[in-house]
């Protein structure tokens, strides 16, 4: 057995540690390839060809709507279900024929699946007594486990006997307690309020950086994947959509879905008028004419441009590059207004600015101008 | 980095070899299928190929319909059983709404006074019923010293009381059956008819009924194939005019010149039978068997979505209910509003009373004083718990019963946990057709099967050894067994199993850390009804047993039709302790069972 990689506890919490330990941080990882994944049921094709290759030590999150394969791809991946076709390679080699319980992952569910008859520290223990580690070593790591989950005052307790938070911290340190190369989670913070939810994700996320094991996210939630991930796989209907970093998901989505899928989309449907390099020259259905970035492929002729609800700036006066805008509703939420504005073209508008003492809350009916510049919006193909 | 691969590689298919074949669960299901096919389904074929081995193949059967007492015997079983089910229905309905609606410790009451003789043999509730109603019985009694009768009459053997014996022993089936469907029922749909403006009636009319109107086919069925194929009650409590089916082929099977002719009856016994399933079948889905419980399998549409789908028989359905249904209602709406309420207490304290007083009275006699049953009795002693207990012949009995139903358990349970296993986890074709299988013993009449058990058992030399009772026996206790533990299975939460694999155990490690743990109290339970069952059964043993292997209900049955005396009193009290025993002990399956459902 090789000696744990050493768990500094006081890192943890601490997200600004985090780039440091990343640069003094082991990685145990294993590197996943999978390749041409096929899953079906009857004629519904669950997974639908997918190839993703994920780096040794990579937090990568499989992100869709319910229904989309990322669930599935993660029972391929540990074992639950078998591939109708291609193939899943674990550092190289091909898994199909290992069983769940040999390829040494660990996993955490939704519902937690906290053994109901165990304690917790039996639970945790439960993947080292499996792997036949011998008592005092078992107990040791147990403890420091327990220690980083900050659990060690619950080590005796039944499962019931917590808080969903706790049992879902149980539930990490028992995925974790092996420092396995590769950490399954399916939508592991679903079922804790807001606020846990968030602490936990960074909880998660440090634990990344300290272990450094492979992590596979899967979730539904946008903000968690943009929030947690080195990359994010979008996936639609059984197949990726669009993989890459958070920000690169987030400010150049590769089609509609994704741009709706994740963060507050305002899609805009236009004309290319000119085109030079990746700044292209748009007209709306109403005759609004704007700059907008995109990407080199795109060729002249009806386009879907996406622009952010908060990379709109709004004035009570027109300016050169604006457009008028009818508010049709305005809310406060604490830390910004959310507008809805109907445009001249009749498509409607979401714009999220900052509250600030200069805006008051406009009206119902008010007519403001609403204007982005060229790096404020992407062409979708 | 990662590319989205789009080059065509040829893809490969992962082969699933052997080893991995042979880990599929579904072949935990072997044993239990081949034990089922060697000792159920083959001696029912058998039975079929001597029915039809006649010098023409309709020989026997012709003479099933040509003769006078077996036609009219065969019209009288049916008027009779549909009988039983009309009154179990009327009685039942209530009581299960009685259950539903009570909370608390008279819920516990009631239920226990429903599901207590459920589990109590027939034999022995008959024998209670006879007890009660005998010449020097507490009814008898009664009736005199109101004045309603100037001596005491004779009660028993005619249709009266095989009706209301018959009803009395099948009404739990009745009453479980209506009751999950009724505890199934999301209340809020109650809430929200009432909240629509619906009164109490209207809310039974239009909600309540409708949406139990499965379990109420599923019960009226259950009881009737019940009744169909009856053969203690009818008699001990029918006088001569009141033959069922079945008795005539119990008394047949003492002679052997009837060979063929005997089996035709049996197999006229079973078609109907499994005509009246197949039926029920195409309406409620065979799950009805069972208890309606889906398993994983689940493309075949629920039930009521199936008559929700229906528009025709729906807009029958209701067109009937308002042309005839609301003024009816509207009659009875004028009655006061506590009516409804009242009817359901009245009509379910007065079955809870009919289910378990005779058991009360029964209990009381064996510590009689006197040397014949008289209620009340004269004095109190423990005469015949001695006698029981210094008496050879019952003690013997006792024992082969014990042993047989040990072993009988034993046969159940390991075949039914593995098919259990097999069922719910394992990835095979025809589930349901395996599972019916696997359950329909509960509906082949036992008259049947013992008939179709006896050629086999001679042909082996099994009749009167105690591991072949036990095999028989346990033809009735694998559906049992079955039931239970695929129920258990399906709340083990699945996520718990892949957690332990994924975690490293291996699937025997998953077995009896995880699986086995949650599904103990099943098990007990399991294995509690299987025993039972066993230490029950009484028409297999009468075709089965031998002189020499006399088992305790083959000894109350020799007893109660030579001389009704207090021991079968002691023995049915032991009974009654070894059933409340075992029920406190399956309480906590029991009472998730109900949630779950």
């Amino acid at each position: 057995m090789a000696e744990p990689v050493a768990l500094r506890a006081g890192n943890l919490g601490a997200r600004g540690a985090a780039s440091q330990a990343a640069q003094a941080r082991q990685v145990i990882g294993s590197s996943i390839a999978v390749r041409e994944a096929e899953k079906r049921y009857g004629q519904f094709h669950a997974v639908d060809r997918i190839s993703l290759d994920i780096e040794p030590g990579e937090f990568i999150t499989l992100l869709g709507p319910s229904g989309s394969g990322k669930t599935t791809l993660l029972n391929l991946l540990a074992g639950f279900q078998t591939l109708d076709g291609g193939e899943i390679l674990v550092d190289g080699k091909p898994v199909h024929n290992v069983p769940t319980h040999k390829r040494g992952f660990g996993m955490v569910f939704q519902s937690y699946a906290l053994f109901p008859n165990m304690t917790v520290t039996q639970n945790v223990a439960f993947p080292m007594r499996m792997a036949g580690v011998d008592r005092a070593t078992t107990a040791r790591r147990v403890a420091e486990t327990l220690e980083i989950m900050r659990l060690s005052a619950h080590a005796d307790k039944a499962p019931s006997e917590m808080s969903g938070g706790q049992q879902q911290r149980v539930a990490i340190a028992r995925a974790i307690v092996m420092r396995p190369k590769v950490v399954l989670m399916d939508e592991p913070l679903s079922a804790l309020d807001r606020r846990l939810r968030e602490s936990i994700q960074i909880e998660i996320r440090d634990l990344h950086q300290t272990i450094g094991s492979t992590i596979l996210f899967v979730t539904h939630d946008q903000g968690e994947a943009l929030t947690m991930s080195d990359r994010i796989a979008v996936l639609d209907a059984g197949k990726i959509v669009q993989i890459g970093r958070p920000l690169d998901i987030y400010r150049h989505p590769a089609n509609r879905f994704v741009a709706s899928f994740v963060g507050e989309s305002n899609l805009i449907e236009a004309e290319i008028m000119q085109k030079r390099g990746t700044t292209v020259t748009l007209k709306n259905r109403s005759g609004y004419v704007f700059d907008a970035e995109s990407r080199d492929a795109i060729d002249v002729g009806r386009v879907t441009v996406l622009v952010r609800p908060e990379r709109i700036a709004i004035a009570d006066e027109a300016t050169a590059n604006s457009t008028p805008v009818t508010v049709t509703s305005a809310i406060f939420l604490g830390e910004t207004l959310r507008i809805e504005a109907q445009m001249e073209s009749g498509e409607t508008l979401l714009v999220r600015c900052p509250d600030s003492a200069k805006r008051p809350l406009p009206n119902i009916g008010d007519r403001l101008h609403v204007s982005w510049g060229p790096e404020d919006c992407w062409v979708l193909a | 980095m990662t590319t989205l691969s789009l080059t065509d590689e040829p893809r490969r298919q992962p082969t699933s070899s052997l080893a991995m074949k042979l880990k599929n669960p579904a072949l935990l299901l072997l044993p239990a299928v081949a034990f089922l096919g060697f000792i159920y389904l083959l001696p029912l074929i058998d039975l079929i190929r001597i029915s039809i081995s006649g010098p023409s193949w309709l020989t026997y059967f012709e003479r099933v319909f040509a003769v006078p007492l077996y036609w009219e015997s065969l019209v009288r079983t049916m008027q009779i059983s549909v009988t039983v089910a009309f009154l179990c229905l009327l009685f039942g309905y209530p009581t299960a709404l009685l259950i539903h609606r009570t909370r608390g410790l008279t819920r516990a009451l009631i239920a226990t006074a429903i599901v207590l003789p459920y589990f109590i043999a027939i034999l022995i509730r008959t024998y209670a019923w006879m007890v009660l109603l005998g010449r020097t019985g507490p009814i008898n009694k009664l009736l005199v010293a109101i004045g309603v009768l100037g001596e005491p009459v004779q009660l028993l053997f005619h249709r009266g009381t095989v009706l209301l014996g018959m009803t009395a022993v099948l009404l739990p089936l009745m009453v479980l059956t209506i009751y999950s469907s009724v505890s199934r029922l999301d209340p809020g749909l109650t809430r929200a008819a009432l909240a629509s403006g619906a009164g109490p009636i209207a809310v039974f009319w239009r909600v309540l009924l409708p949406l139990t109107l499965p379990g109420i086919g599923a019960g009226f069925l259950l009881v009737f194939v019940a009744a169909i194929g009856f053969f203690i009650t009818p008699t001990l409590l029918g006088g001569p005019g009141d033959q069922m089916f079945a008795m005539h082929i119990t008394q047949q099977a003492d002679s052997v010149t009837s060979e063929g002719f005997l089996q035709a009856l049996g197999v006229v016994l079973l078609l109907i039978t499994l005509a009246v399933v197949a039926i029920a079948g195409r309406f409620l889905g065979l799950e009805f068997i069972w208890g309606g419980r889906k398993l994983t399998e689940s493309n075949a549409a629920s039930t009521t979505r199936a008559a929700a789908d229906d528009p025709t028989r729906r807009s029958i359905g209701s067109s009937l209910a308002d042309t005839i249904g609301w003024p009816l209602l509207r009659l009875v709406g004028m009655l006061p509003a506590s009516f409804g309420t009242w009817t359901v207490r009245l009509m379910g304290g007065l079955v809870v009373a009919v289910l378990i007083l005779p058991i009360i009275v029964v209990m009381v006699i064996s510590f009689s004083s006197a040397s014949y049953l008289t209620f009340p009795p004269p004095g109190f002693s423990l005469r015949w718990y001695e006698q029981f207990f210094s008496d050879t012949n019952w003690m013997r009995a006792f024992w082969t019963s014990a042993m047989i139903a040990s072993v009988s358990a034993i046969i159940a349970v390991g075949l039914g946990t593995c098919a259990a296993l097999g069922i719910v986890r394992g990835d095979v074709r025809g589930k349901s057709a395996i599972m019916l299988l696997l359950v329909s013993p509960i509906i082949v009449p036992p008259v049947v099967l013992g008939l179709s058990l006896y050629t086999l058992f001679l042909k082996f030399d099994l009749i009167g050894s105690v591991f072949g009772l036990a095999a028989a026996h346990a033809i009735g206790g694998l559906p049992i067994v079955v039931v239970i533990l695929a129920a258990a299975l399906q709340g083990v939460d699945k996520r718990l199993e892949q957690a332990a694999a994924v975690h490293g155990a291996s699937s025997l490690t998953v077995l009896r850390l995880v699986t086995l743990p949650a599904i103990a109290p099943g098990l007990a339970a399991a294995t509690f009804f299987a025993f039972l069952h066993s230490f029950d059964e009484l028409v297999l043993t009468l075709f089965l047993s031998s002189a020499q292997l006399k088992t305790l209900p083959l000894m109350l049955w020799g007893d109660i039709n030579y001389r009704l005396n207090p021991v079968l009193a002691v023995v049915s009290t032991l009974e009654v302790l070894l059933v409340v025993g075992g029920l406190f002990l399956a309480r906590p399956v029991l009472a998730t069972s109900q949630k779950a459902s």
